[in-house]
């Protein structure tokens, strides 16, 4: 009797267990680097990625990368989207969208579909978004027919 | 045929009720067979072998995650189906994962017979089932041939096949941390120390790593812990050999 009793008990506590571990295992995040850690090479993930220490080398995940604040990136970066609180030294290609909160710095250039930066963030380098193809933009004089084409696009956007 | 190994820890009081309805459990499933019994220093692998030429096609381990390690780390690639059934509530955090139920319950999993190939680490070509412990010392750590990582001072780093890794922050944490392992990779779990004072070492934010192949390389020799036992090595080259065990699993698997 003493046994069945225990027993009893020991399924229940087994199911919570599992049912707890479930969750988390939900919750579980692929890839973290730790902040005294430092990683160098090709770094690649097929999971989320999380940095909270120095990256040197290249990034590349197909999820989302997030850099902490106080977090270093000496690489160039392609990832699906990015959310950056830390520092980047190189070009970045994100895929979808890319968040810079306003303790992140990007030395580089930025190629991107959808950019949020909020004020404080620091962007050094040229930003492409797609969405305005056929655009070309010379930094010395224009030829007349670019002017006039440019002028016609700008009277779309205006409305 | 089946053929059961039943870790030596069962011969205890405390557990011959839990064998007794074990067994009468298998007899009425019709499952019942060949009791063996090991000892500690027992190698399970010419056992495993010798059953196989008699008939065996199904070995089953009787007992805690240390049988379950030492039994398939020797047997594994054996042709045969293995099965666990866990015994006691301590020391059982692969039988969750593996979705068995301890105890008594796990006779009915295994009667289920829902059969699985599972991969398992390989470790200087030897097979690890549970869980790999390179205890703090001075290494550097190589990734799928990609990338290196590398720690200011010492590190530990734990490797998670079927047994999940619990750890706290530091001795005050009271919240239990869990890395659970994931299908077709294994995890690494790196943890680097830092000094603080004069003699003591505090441990940093983890870091945790899913990968195929990993090379750890130490400045000198360190202690690792694989499956309960522990050795010396310079340089550890990990793998991940794939369907390399054929497991009866129990519905509630976490993979």
């Amino acid at each position: 009797m003493i046994f069945q009793k225990q027993n009893k008990q020991n399924t229940e506590e087994q199911e919570v267990y599992i049912e707890q571990t479930n969750r988390e295992t939900e919750d579980n995040i692929d890839t973290v680097v730790g902040p005294s850690v430092n990683v160098e090479g090709d770094f690649s993930s097929e999971g989320n990625i999380i940095v909270k220490g120095t990256v040197n080398g290249s990034v590349h995940t197909s999820r989302v990368l997030s850099v902490e604040p106080g977090a270093k990136i000496i690489a160039n970066v392609r990832a699906g989207s990015a959310l950056i609180a830390g520092e980047v030294r190189g070009n970045m290609k994100v895929k979808e969208s890319l968040e810079l909160a306003s303790t992140a710095r990007i030395l580089g250039d930025i190629e991107v579909k959808i950019l949020s930066i909020e004020p404080g963030a620091i962007v050094f380098g040229k930003i492409t978004m797609p969405g305005i193809e056929g655009v070309e933009i010379k930094s010395g004089r224009r030829s007349k027919k670019t002017e006039e084409q440019s002028a016609e696009q700008s009277d779309e956007y205006l409305g | 045929m089946y053929v059961y190994l039943y870790d030596s820890f069962l011969e205890q009081r405390k557990y011959n009720g839990i064998v007794k309805t074990i067994e009468n459990r298998l007899t009425d499933y019709g499952i019942s067979g060949k009791i063996l019994r090991l000892n500690n220093f027992t190698d399970a692998k010419p056992i495993i072998d010798d059953e196989i030429k008699r008939g065996a096609t199904n070995i089953v381990i009787v007992g805690n995650d240390k049988t379950f390690g030492l039994v398939l780390s020797r047997g594994a690639g054996s042709n045969c189906v293995f099965g666990f059934l866990p015994i006691g509530v301590e020391n059982n955090t692969v039988a969750p994962v593996l979705g068995i139920p301890l105890n008594e319950d796990s006779v009915e999993v295994l009667a289920k017979r829902r059969k699985e190939k599972l991969d398992i680490g390989l470790v200087n070509n030897r097979f690890f089932v549970s869980q790999l412990h390179v205890l703090p010392s001075k290494v550097q750590v190589i990734y799928d041939r990609k990338f290196k990582v590398t720690a200011a001072d010492k590190m530990e780093v734990v490797v998670c096949n079927f047994q999940p890794f619990y750890w706290k922050k530091d001795k005050k944490d009271k919240e239990v941390r869990v890395v659970h392992p994931q299908d077709g990779k294994l995890e690494a779990f790196l943890r680097p120390l830092t000094k603080s004072g004069f003699f003591g070492y505090k441990y940093e934010e983890p870091s945790i790593f899913p990968f195929e192949e990993m090379e750890i390389i130490g400045e000198s020799a360190f202690l690792v812990e694989t499956d309960g036992r522990q050795t010396k090595e310079i340089n550890l080259k990990l793998k991940l050999a794939k369907n390399k065990i054929e497991m009866i699993v129990g519905k509630n698997r976490m993979f």
